[in-house]
């Protein structure tokens, strides 16, 4: 399973990449914002889009329109992971065809927990 | 008693105006009496020019002085009140972390005291000179040091984790900084924007910043600074989108 993480800190990034691999996912590839990381999702063969909401250049929020919007790229499962806890921005998210939403501070536990449950979701 | 002014500006043309009309000259008094109406004008329109730019002037003056109270009543003790929060965030983040590397010490410590213990009677076992009471005891000692090796290096490893996660402070800590270095930035616009005005010099920016799009983000939550309804914690996130279905 192939995880592209995205968010405009680096910390942040280690962080969730080191949580992913506990969990057993090795394959972790790293964007800053959404700009950089839609090409990559066009170009590459990622099965799990895990974004920040709130960064430079494209946010996540107009990312996951982004991606909701490109066909090859619909399907893909989107977790949120940010620190905007605004509940007008949690239904605005979950309108624009978010999978899961988490917020920041977060524990290794909740992370787990909503990634397994988009995929069992996607297997049912 | 008309003024000076008035007679060097409108005598001549009067006077010309006068002697057109007496003299019964039709196109010389036309020609003078538009003459006259054209410097009206120009002195009128002048008058206008003058109270625009005032009204301008005192429009851009209004809207830096609505800023920069708004930015000194408003932001400036909100920005306070993020700084002490990103302060406590730091601070609780630094405790936590070294919390769970004491806890971690004394684990390994023990691990690596009881291994290098076993490690002597393990090598005599090996050299086949260890006594059948002394090997009786190294199993036991091994029985007990493999059970709480396992257990201190799983608590290790979670507190190692936690660590980890605990890093997370410096995300939320750089986006509360990253919004208060805007509003500096705003301040020291709006500043220099009414020394600029005081000098009478030129408006050279837009005063105020743009409000933020929204679809940008809020960044995170900052207890005493309201931004509207915002969820607690996780299980409002969950409470939230199960109610919308998800």
């Amino acid at each position: 399973m192939k995880f592209l993480v995205v968010d405009d800190f680096s910390t942040m990034r280690r962080i969730i990449k080191n949580l992913l691999i506990d969990l057993g996912y090795q394959n972790v590839t790293e964007a800053d914002d959404g700009q950089t990381a839609l090409p990559m999702l066009q170009a590459g063969s990622f099965d799990f889009l895990i974004t920040d909401w709130n960064m430079p250049g494209m946010p996540g929020l107009d990312l996951l329109k982004a991606v909701r919007a490109d066909a090859k790229l619909a399907k893909m499962p989107v977790l949120m992971l940010t620190a905007e806890a605004k509940r007008e921005q949690i239904i605005e998210a979950a309108q624009a065809g978010v999978n899961g939403y988490v917020i920041k501070p977060f524990t290794a536990v909740t992370l787990k927990e909503k990634i397994d449950k988009i995929l069992e979701a996607r297997a049912a | 008693m008309t003024s000076p002014k008035l007679q060097e500006e409108f005598g001549p043309i009067i006077a010309a105006l006068a002697g057109a009309l007496a003299a019964g000259d039709e196109k010389t008094f036309y020609a003078e009496l538009d003459s006259l109406v054209e410097q009206r004008e120009r002195s009128l329109f002048g008058e206008l020019r003058k109270l625009t730019a005032d009204l301008q002037s005192a429009l851009v003056r209004f809207s830096v002085d609505s800023r920069l109270v708004d930015l000194a009543e408003k932001e400036v003790p909100d920005a306070k009140l993020r700084l002490d929060h990103v302060l406590k965030m730091t601070d609780e983040a630094a405790h936590r972390t070294m919390d769970l590397v004491e806890q971690c010490a004394p684990l390994a410590d023990r691990t690596a005291k009881e291994a290098a213990e076993i490690v002597e009677m393990w090598r005599r076992f090996r050299a086949r000179s260890i006594a059948v009471k002394d090997f009786g005891q190294m199993v036991q000692r091994m029985d007990v040091f493999l059970e709480s090796a396992s257990a201190d290096m799983g608590k290790v490893r979670g507190n190692l984790s936690e660590v980890l996660l605990t890093q997370g402070y410096q995300d939320l800590s750089g986006q509360i900084i990253r919004g208060v270095m805007k509003l500096v930035g705003e301040l020291e616009t709006a500043l220099v924007e009414l020394v600029r005005l005081s000098k009478g010099g030129p408006r050279a920016s837009e005063a105020g910043a743009d409000a933020p799009a929204a679809s940008r983000g809020f960044g995170p939550v900052v207890p005493g600074v309201d931004h509207g309804p915002a969820v607690g914690d996780q299980d409002d996130v969950d409470a939230l989108l199960s109610g919308l279905g998800m």
